[in-house]
């Protein structure tokens, strides 16, 4: 039994991962809310590389547990956290209001699962799909045909626009925009 | 116990979009907005990695998407925290509901 289709290592994972995620919308602190984050998209990337996909859980334990958290506190540093208190002492919200939409989440999830099982929407393999065994030299060069040849322009268009917003939001504070 | 299935990863990336959508809707303070959208996004990527992972073998579509995503998630991001210092600074307020005027 390998790691994706192990449930010792899936369970007690996802359970943190849930369970970090909800602490993260339920802390006061803003600055708790951060590292119950961390948490959640170091778990994810664990998850990455128990998929096979150690290229994905790589950038996403860099991008997404390193440089987003520094990003997000320099937000925090920007911010007066005491009157952030103030303001949610006074709008506190109760419990059951996620707890409704968590459950709403779950019975959609639950409908979906029904609909598609009883309707035959699903072909017959995927039930059983079972995980293909790769080895990484066959990953990396998947993702460079991906990167450098099937989707090179995709990337390409995707990065001048995000120049093109960087470059647009400078010129937007030099102008005083906002 | 039983082994994992496909569908547990299904659900486990459910779970967390479920989480995202729910604190984007409910908090106030517009980091952690920001932060349940980037929950969204590792949702949405755990079901593309799982779908690469089980159905996808030979073109590995799924692991490129979610590098696409977390690409654009992360890019986004600073996007929107520059947009909120530059409100920050006029609005001097956290609070969600004083940015009506965006």
């Amino acid at each position: 039994m390998n790691g994706i289709e192990n449930p010792i290592v899936f369970y007690p994972a996802a359970i943190a991962m849930i369970l970090c995620g909800i602490l993260t919308i339920r802390f006061k602190n803003i600055m708790h809310s951060l590292l119950a984050a961390i948490a959640v998209f170091f778990l994810a990337g664990m998850f990455f590389y128990v998929l096979g996909s150690e290229y994905n859980a790589i950038i996403q334990i860099a991008i997404y547990g390193v440089a987003v958290p520094v990003i997000l506190g320099l937000g925090i540093m920007f911010t007066n956290l005491k009157n952030s208190y103030r303001a949610e002492d006074k709008n506190k919200t109760p419990v059951m209001k996620y707890l409704i939409i968590l459950t709403c989440g779950i019975f959609i999830l639950a409908i979906i699962y029904l609909l598609m099982t009883s309707y035959v929407i699903l072909p017959d393999s995927f039930s059983y799909a079972l995980p293909d065994e790769t080895n990484s030299r066959e990953v990396i060069n998947s993702f460079a045909s991906g990167i450098f040849i099937r989707y090179v322009w995709g990337f390409e268009l995707v990065s001048i626009i995000l120049t093109i917003i960087a470059a647009g939001l400078t010129m937007f504070k030099k102008r005083g925009g906002v | 116990m039983s082994e994992i299935t496909i569908y547990h990863y299904l659900f486990l990336g459910l779970a967390l979009f479920v989480i995202g959508i729910a604190g984007s809707i409910i908090s106030k303070h517009v980091i952690k907005v920001l932060i349940s959208i980037e929950f969204i996004l590792t949702g949405v990527n755990i079901n593309f990695i799982t779908f690469a992972s089980y159905c996808d073998c030979p073109k590995f579509n799924g692991y490129i998407t979610a590098l696409f995503y977390m690409a654009i998630g992360a890019l986004e991001l600073a996007v929107a925290i520059y947009i909120f210092y530059l409100m920050y600074s006029k609005k001097q307020s956290e609070n969600i509901e004083k940015y009506g005027d965006l």
